[in-house]
């Protein structure tokens, strides 16, 4: 009976009817009905089962995005009534008094502390990155180095703002500002981009330096002309996704960078202290007054927007350098 | 310094780390010809190759004594020029290696390394190199494309052209066809034919048919050992020792 009822179920991959017709023509008919109703039964608890899966992942699925779009909705809700209300002039002016005005300051701080975190972090990685792999063998300093790395990677942005405060602000006695905040930055920008760059130095073929090097190259010039040129839409897609990462650090900039209501007046000393997009959200957002809530909101969706021009940017390009080079 | 051949070599041995790998090899090198230096897989052609040219350099625990004489200079000597040896003595590989350039920046990469920077002179080089490598007619249009969009035969005269564009009067070419169709690899094949009339080749191979169509004289290699060195005639008809034999026949390798 069970095989005869498995048998069926097989079957009934055709269509439950046509088993049941067979079975009439047999004239098994009392047996018939429960084999149909089984087969049916079974057949439709299977299907249920896939049913109930398929629902349940996709349930998930929309879980783990949900809150992305909530949040964009929200953001974008909130936010736009003062990104309509002042249109451009909220990303031109800076606060006035009481802080209404725009948020002129913090884009253009956060500007100024990427350019100081890139400009200080993405030649220190990548030199790191070329030096370790194309100078050293494997062994005990690369496996550190890559240790190290990966450890600082995972490390949370407080930490690095703690570190700034101390070694930055205090013990070098920079004091808060664009330098200690963009260093701070530096230091996050460091572990990412050295091992992306590390990774996309390894992707090229060992055989194109040789080439290099058989035409009379220095290991040097190999290294700048064609294994760094090879690797560089690796590279750049690395840089940008850690600027990207770390535009929207609030924790590093908050023991660190200070505050301005304008830009920056002078490269060290109180002059320097800068606002930025991600400090400058969650001091509004902790005000209680309604239009700083509003405020926050549209700066949170100006720098969503910085970001995700960042992100692009990063696929566009190493897209185009890929089909360039490669 | 008087020499007699291009390039002598005198009781080549070498190591990597512990393991030998040539074992005391002996034979030169004929301008104007083509020496196919043939063997198994693993007897230690490439590593030959390299040895002359000084690329094992890079190779940590890398090892050689005897001598490679290049117009009468001891290569391996510590204090040989390698960037001017190695301009001298080019080299081809056996996957074709383009740099991630346009076609024309894979030419000129070569002679502005070595100084050349003016355009005109660049311009002749890039066209000269091309020609020489049978690669001009079909790329002559599509200089500044990139040079990883050829095929993998136009890639591998591209590669040539470039071995060429420094002026080299020794070409190493290590199976620069076993990674190519039949159609690309002739191709190339004739190539070399036509390119001894100015050059000294050494061509590694571990195809006997190769070997004996494009080759004036033949070394056969067998773990590290130099087995045969004649001309490539006296080799094919009359083969002396009976592992070059069992190896031409197809028994090893
Ligand atoms: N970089 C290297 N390090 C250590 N051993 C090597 C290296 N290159 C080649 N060998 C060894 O040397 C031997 C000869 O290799 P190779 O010269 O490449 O042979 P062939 O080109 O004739 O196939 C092989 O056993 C190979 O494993
Ligand atoms: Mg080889």
């Amino acid at each position: 009976m069970m095989v005869r009822a498995d048998k069926t179920t097989v079957d009934t991959n055709t269509g439950a009817e046509d088993v049941g017709l067979q079975y009439r023509t047999n004239g098994l008919l009392s047996q018939l009905a429960l084999e149909v109703r089984l087969a049916v039964s079974t057949r439709s608890k299977r299907r249920a089962g896939d049913l109930l899966f398929k629902a349940l992942t996709a349930t998930l699925a929309l879980v783990a995005v949900l809150p992305f779009f909530l949040l964009l909705a929200e953001v974008v809700a909130v936010g736009s009534a003062e990104l309509v209300g002042s249109g451009i002039a909220f990303l031109l002016t800076n606060p006035g008094p009481g802080l209404h005005g725009g948020i002129a300051n913090a884009i253009m701080g956060t500007l100024l502390l990427v350019a100081v975190a890139g400009g200080v972090g993405i030649p220190i990685s990548i030199f790191a990155a070329v030096y370790i792999t194309e100078y050293t063998r494997p062994g005990l300093l690369r496996s550190a180095v890559e240790f190290a790395a990966d450890v600082l990677a995972g490390i949370p942005s407080i930490v690095f703002g703690a570190f700034g405060f101390t070694f930055l602000v205090g013990f070098l006695g920079l004091g808060m500002g664009l330098v200690a905040g963009g260093l701070t930055l530096a230091f996050m920008i460091v572990p990412t981009v050295l091992r992306t760059t590390q990774e996309a130095l390894k992707q090229v073929p060992v055989s194109l330096r040789e080439a290099s090097l058989a035409l009379g190259a220095t290991r040097w010039r190999t290294t700048w002309s064609v294994t760094i040129r090879a690797a560089l839409p690796g590279i750049v897609t690395g840089v940008l996704l850690a600027i990207g990462r770390v535009m929207g650090e609030t924790a590093p900039l908050i023991f660190t960078a200070g505050n301005n209501l304008q830009a920056p007046t002078s490269v060290l000393g109180p002059g320097s202290w800068v606002a930025s997009m991600p400090y400058t959200i969650w001091a509004y957002i902790s005000d209680p007054r309604e239009y700083l809530q509003v405020k926050a909101h549209a700066t949170a969706v100006v720098l969503i927007a910085m970001v995700l021009a960042v992100d692009i940017a990063a696929n566009v390009l190493s897209r185009r350098l890929t089909r360039r080079l490669v | 310094m008087a020499y007699e051949h291009k390039i002598e070599v005198e009781d080549l041995r070498t190591w990597f780390g512990d393991r030998q790998i040539l074992k005391g090899i002996s034979c030169y090198f004929e301008d104007n010809s083509v020496t196919a230096v043939m063997g198994p897989s693993g007897c230690g052609k490439s590593t030959f190759l390299r040895t002359i040219n000084r690329l094992n350099d890079m190779v940590p625990g890398f090892r050689a004594t005897g001598s490679v004489r290049f117009e009468g200079n001891d290569v391996l000597a510590p204090d040989a020029d390698v960037y001017e040896l190695r301009r001298r003595i080019g080299m081809v590989f056996q996957r074709p290696n383009p740099f991630p350039m346009s076609i024309r920046d894979n030419i000129t990469y070569g002679p502005k390394l070595h100084g050349v920077r003016d355009e005109g002179e660049l311009e002749r080089i890039v066209e000269d190199s091309l020609r020489k490598a049978a690669l001009w007619d079909e790329v002559k249009d599509t200089l500044d494309s990139p040079a990883p969009h050829l095929s993998g035969g136009q890639q591998q005269r591209l590669c040539i052209a470039r071995a060429l564009s420094v002026d080299p009067p020794v070409l190493l070419m290590d199976e620069p066809v076993s990674a190519l169709d039949p159609i690309s690899a002739s191709k190339i094949e004739d190539l070399i034919v036509q390119l001894k009339k100015d050059y000294t080749i050494i061509l590694v191979t571990h195809n006997v048919q190769q070997a004996f169509r494009v080759s004036d004289q033949a070394a056969f290699l067998y773990m590290g050992e130099l087995v045969e060195f004649d001309k490539t005639r006296r080799i094919a008809e009359a083969p002396e020792d009976p592992r070059t034999e069992a190896f031409i026949t197809g028994r090893i390798g």
